[in-house]
């Protein structure tokens, strides 16, 4: 162990810290928010959370695979995926804009944006 | 003679470095973030090029990915580990040869952690058409820096005896 190396580490332990600040004061920085549930980089779904939507489950079918998500009060979880390693099921709930679930052999994003754009159609079931 | 012993220890080195990805793929980080793993078979890139060369480092880290996939079966996370296991081996490369008077293997190592995770988010972010995958890389990056340095240290431990084994297996004289 070098003076180097722990010159190195100190820099990135701060740069780290700082740009996870960052990306937290940005998260925010929005009122109203909503799901939005990505496949293969094109947008689906979007659902706005409502209370009458809490407890509800969505099924997310495409080419790539199967998800089954829930919505809570605020905040969103995948509960059943049938990718190999389930790490979209244990990362549990996201609630703040800009936080994602990531399923990379799914090819699924679901990730909480911000209410700055128009065009917003509720879920039908 | 001189190249069939390389080539053995080359294969038991990719093998190794299976193994070691196979035991890691069932013991996953969750607690800090999806994604984030231990990088042990980063630390047979790192011995590799140290102990042999940037060549036969990129041998045995496409091998490692390709093998992998095989052993998995996913196809996607072939390009994942492919572009991570390249670029921390050049970024590695590099700064062994040209900075190895300021940074130790363990810097060397925590660079390598760093470059794989860059690589990692820049193709997933590329594949999926989301750069909002890149607020991943903070915390990536944290926990990269505990998992390189130990990679360092282990790599650091494993070369000081490898490199008098092979010295005593390459330069006998047979």
């Amino acid at each position: 162990m070098t003076k180097g190396d722990k010159i190195l580490i100190v820099i990135i332990v701060i740069i780290s810290i700082v740009s996870l600040i960052f990306v937290n004061i940005s998260v925010f920085s929005y009122q109203e928010k909503f799901i939005s549930v990505q496949v293969n980089g094109k947008e689906i779904k979007k659902i706005i959370f409502d209370s009458s939507l809490i407890g509800e489950t969505v099924p997310i079918e495409t080419e790539y695979g199967y998800n089954l998500i829930e919505i809570g009060d605020e905040k969103v979880r995948v509960i059943e995926a049938d990718c190999p390693d389930q790490l979209d099921v244990k990362q549990g709930y996201i609630s703040n804009v800009g936080e994602v679930i990531v399923c990379l052999p799914n090819r699924l994003v679901i990730e909480i944006k911000g209410m700055d754009e128009v065009e917003i159609d509720r879920i039908s079931r | 003679m001189k190249g069939i012993k390389r080539l053995i220890f080359l294969s038991l080195l990719v093998s190794i470095g299976l193994g070691l990805s196979i035991i890691e793929s069932m013991m996953p980080l969750p607690f800090i973030a999806p994604g984030a793993k231990l990088g042990l078979s980063n630390m047979v890139i790192l011995i590799t090029l140290v102990v042999f060369d940037i060549k036969d480092a990129l041998t045995v880290g496409i091998l490692k990915s390709l093998i992998f996939t095989l052993i998995t079966g996913s196809v996607t996370s072939l390009f994942y580990s492919l572009s991570g296991s390249i670029l921390s081996c050049l970024l590695m490369y590099l700064i062994y040869k040209k900075f190895s008077s300021i940074f130790s293997l363990i810097g060397v190592s925590i660079f390598g952690a760093m470059a794989h995770n860059f690589a990692q988010v820049l193709v997933a972010s590329i594949m999926m058409n989301n750069f909002r995958i890149f607020s991943y890389i903070p915390i990536l990056q944290l926990t990269g820096l505990f998992t390189g340095y130990f990679v360092g240290l282990t790599s650091k431990f494993v070369i000081k005896s490898l490199k008098k084994s092979i010295d005593k297996i390459f330069y006998s004289n047979d």
